[in-house]
């Protein structure tokens, strides 16, 4: 199966992404930690990465979410990347919640 | 008089295909149109009005507007003035801006949702018609959903900036709409402050759910199935189309309903939802969940915090 290397910068870990899968699943899938999962359709934006190394290809992303000037600055939805080269990324979003004050939020 | 029940959920969806390989072949939705915009309607089989959900092209997810359907035209009328009594200016719209529906009632929630009141839609009647119906009809889709059942709304939610947009909601929707509380969670250290209110007008447990949240934006939207088994099944359909299911099938302990969360191809959170859990009546007292045995409530089996259904939503 082709596919890429991926380094997950501030956790210090590692994994193998098929070609045509998007970054969170193949991280989902080998129960690695690091990208923060929700909707894996690009709508939620709790996925958010930056590349700091390599390329990839984007399928939709939400605009609410993935601003013009982000997407410029290489920062995409990792449920909506597709490698097309070893990757360096980095998780912009935080695994652990802050503590909830209210129960629920 | 009064409001009825759900009419209709306005979607934005990313990329169209996929949303109908989604709504249609997974849910089981029946399309019934689209329209110059590139918008499809679509309505369970067992709804008899034109279309329940709407979905819209667009950049990016979430939901557009809510619709409540109102059993008398008149009650539009009356509805604008109490709103506004209520300090909300609602907008009278014409027939047909609301797609295939006479006119409209627009206004925003205190949580900054936007919502539609309407008596007249299209009708198309029920897939299995009126007359000597069979109790299914053939050729439905994965999960055969039988019709929209509720929203949950995130609304704005920030006690110590005096914020809580969750009581604001439901404040209104009792005193204006005239909408009955079934189930509330209080938390905080004097166990004052309502985090979550579930309403209805139906005689379910809930024809929408408000929840707290940082901003603005819908948790899901949910399709009524008949029972456990059709749970079991709908959770099949999804993992043979690999949709990614949130939550696998359990309970809730509130509205006792047996549930699936899981999202369209947008991200948009939906639920399959079965079970009428109690019968919902006017007069019933409000059930009220505390802050210690919240997520008991959300998740009946474990009682435990789930990260995604608070962070994750459109
Ligand atoms: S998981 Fe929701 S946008 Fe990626
Ligand atoms: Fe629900």
């Amino acid at each position: 199966m082709s596919g890429y290397r991926i380094e997950l910068l501030t956790v210090g870990s590692e994994f193998f992404c098929p070609a045509e899968q998007p970054i969170l699943k193949a991280m989902m899938q080998l129960g690695v930690k690091g990208i923060p999962s929700g909707c894996h359709g690009g709508g939620c934006g709790v996925c958010k990465i930056r590349v700091v190394e390599g390329q990839v290809r984007a399928d939709s992303m939400s605009r609410a979410k993935i601003s013009e000037a982000e997407e410029r600055d290489n920062i995409y939805l990792a449920c909506r990347a597709l490698p097309l080269s070893p990757l360096t990324i980095e998780p912009l979003e935080r695994l652990d919640r802050p503590l909830r004050k209210y129960g629920l939020i | 008089m009064g409001v009825m029940r759900i009419g209709h959920v306005n979607l934005r969806v990313m990329d169209m295909d996929a949303a109908l390989r989604h709504y249609r072949d997974v849910l089981g939705l029946l399309v019934q149109g689209s329209d110059d915009s590139g918008a499809f309607y679509l309505k369970g089989w067992d709804e008899w009005d034109k279309y329940s959900v709407m979905l819209s092209p667009s950049d990016r997810a979430g939901m557009n507007h809510v619709a409540y359907k109102v059993e008398y035209d008149s009650d539009l009328d009356l509805f604008k003035d109490r709103l506004a009594e209520h300090g909300v200016d609602a907008l009278l719209e014409p027939a047909s801006h609301l797609p295939f529906c006479g006119r409209s009632l627009r206004f925003s929630l205190p949580s900054g949702h936007e919502m539609y009141l309407y008596a007249d839609k299209e009708r198309v009647g029920k897939a299995v018609g009126d007359q000597n119906p069979d109790p299914w009809p053939d050729g439905l889709k994965g999960a055969g959903a039988h019709w929209l059942d509720h929203v949950a709304l995130q609304c704005p939610f920030d006690p110590e900036k005096g914020v809580n947009t969750v009581a604001d909601n439901c404040r209104l929707l009792r005193e204006a709409l005239g909408f009955y509380l079934s189930e509330q969670v209080l938390v905080g250290p004097d166990a004052d402050i309502q985090a979550v209110a579930f309403l209805f007008r139906t005689s379910t447990p809930h024809d929408i759910a408000f929840l707290p949240a940082p901003t603005c934006g819908i948790h899901h939207a949910s399709f009524f199935l008949d029972g456990w088994s059709d749970v079991l099944k709908a959770a099949d359909v999804m993992a043979k189309n690999r949709v990614k299911i949130d939550v696998t099938p359990t309970r809730h302990g509130i509205t006792r309903g047996e549930t699936i969360y899981f999202f369209d191809p947008s991200g948009n959170r939906n639920e399959t939802f079965a079970g009428l859990g109690y019968l919902a009546q006017p007069d019933m007292p409000p059930i009220t969940w505390t802050e210690e045995n919240l997520w008991r409530g959300i998740f009946y089996h474990t009682g435990e915090a789930h990260d995604s259904f608070t962070s994750v939503y459109t």
